[in-house]
């Protein structure tokens, strides 16, 4: 009934242009989006490459390689799931951001692990499949590194 | 306490198949990890650490099979015997066949872990990665092997 009495006014035509354009129009208003939200894994990006820094401070050789190799397969993480470059840039940024410590003792390395442990369970619950995995498989790590230094 | 029966079959009500084919896949690793502990207790001089493992894999197994029982899922059996990668004739065969058990329990809980999105679920497979894990690396530590850690537990390359 409404579109009835619109008839004259909307001709074919018309509505086909704003159909084409209507893409043509959104595409040029959003260039600026807004700042995606940060991944929670870049956190853990930077945690898992802190505690490699400190074990490396503190002698523990084994937990060092392990946290720089996790450090490594979460950023390519954070990597796919945001493939566009400049997002990617900053977290290589953040390493020499912390300065490494120049000491450190077993059992802080033992803290920042259990921390580290405890940061990924949480995430574990909520993350997509793929992800849970690699959690997963990286707070079992952590666990499986307290264990080397007890 | 956490519901088993909403675990593998959380809101949509109907257990997922990938979910429940997984939570059997790591059934039947806790199955071989309970035999192999009964196959190297005579050979290994750490009998507390065995027999620690030993009611630690029961009690996984149990519980597995009851959350898949409340799914309506009937629970695979354990195999007459497992295969261990190596011939069990001495201490050091013990702990490789111990390590090995552990290992494939991680990868088969790791399994779980991608193939749920139930919270519980996930938490139940992440205790059961978290725990051979740490037994993993326990044994590789006793046995003298190094790396010790395994640094990711759960992948093929552990």
């Amino acid at each position: 009934m409404i579109a009835e009495s619109r008839g004259p006014l909307l001709s074919r035509r018309r509505v086909l242009l704003a159909a084409a354009s209507a893409p043509l129009a959104v595409a040029c208003t959003t260039p600026p989006p807004a700042p995606p939200p940060p991944d929670p894994l870049a956190d853990l990006v930077v945690q898992a490459r802190a505690d490699a820094a400190l074990a490396t401070a503190a002698g523990a050789t084994e937990v060092a390689e392990a946290r720089t190799e996790h450090a490594r397969l979460l950023q390519a993480e954070v990597d796919r799931a945001r493939p566009s470059g400049p997002s990617s840039s900053p977290a290589p940024s953040s390493t020499s951001a912390a300065p490494p410590p120049s000491s450190g003792t077993p059992e802080q390395v033992v803290e920042a692990l259990r921390a580290a442990q405890q940061a990924g369970a949480e995430l574990v619950a909520t993350a997509p499949p793929y992800r849970a995995g690699l959690l997963g498989s990286v707070v079992a790590g952590c666990a499986s590194l307290v264990e080397v230094l007890s | 306490m956490t519901q088993p029966s909403s675990a593998i079959a959380p809101a949509s009500g109907k257990p997922t198949g990938d979910a429940v084919q997984a939570v059997q896949d790591a059934l039947a690793a806790e199955h071989a990890a309970v035999w192999t502990h009964g196959l190297v207790s005579a050979f290994v001089e750490e009998a507390q650490q065995v027999a620690e493992g030993a009611n630690a894999h029961r009690a996984r197994r149990d519980a597995t099979e009851r959350l898949l029982r409340d799914v309506s899922a009937q629970p695979v059996p354990p195999a007459p015997a497992y295969l261990p990668p190596a011939p069990v004739t001495d201490a050091p065969s013990s702990i490789a066949a111990l390590v090995a058990v552990e290992v494939d329990a991680c990868v088969a809980w790791r399994g779980v872990l991608e193939r749920t999105e139930d919270p519980d679920l996930r938490r139940t497979a992440l205790d059961a990665l978290t725990a051979s894990a740490v037994r993993a690396t326990r044994w590789r530590k006793t046995g003298g092997l190094l790396p010790a850690a395994l640094v990711l537990p759960g992948t093929a390359v552990g």
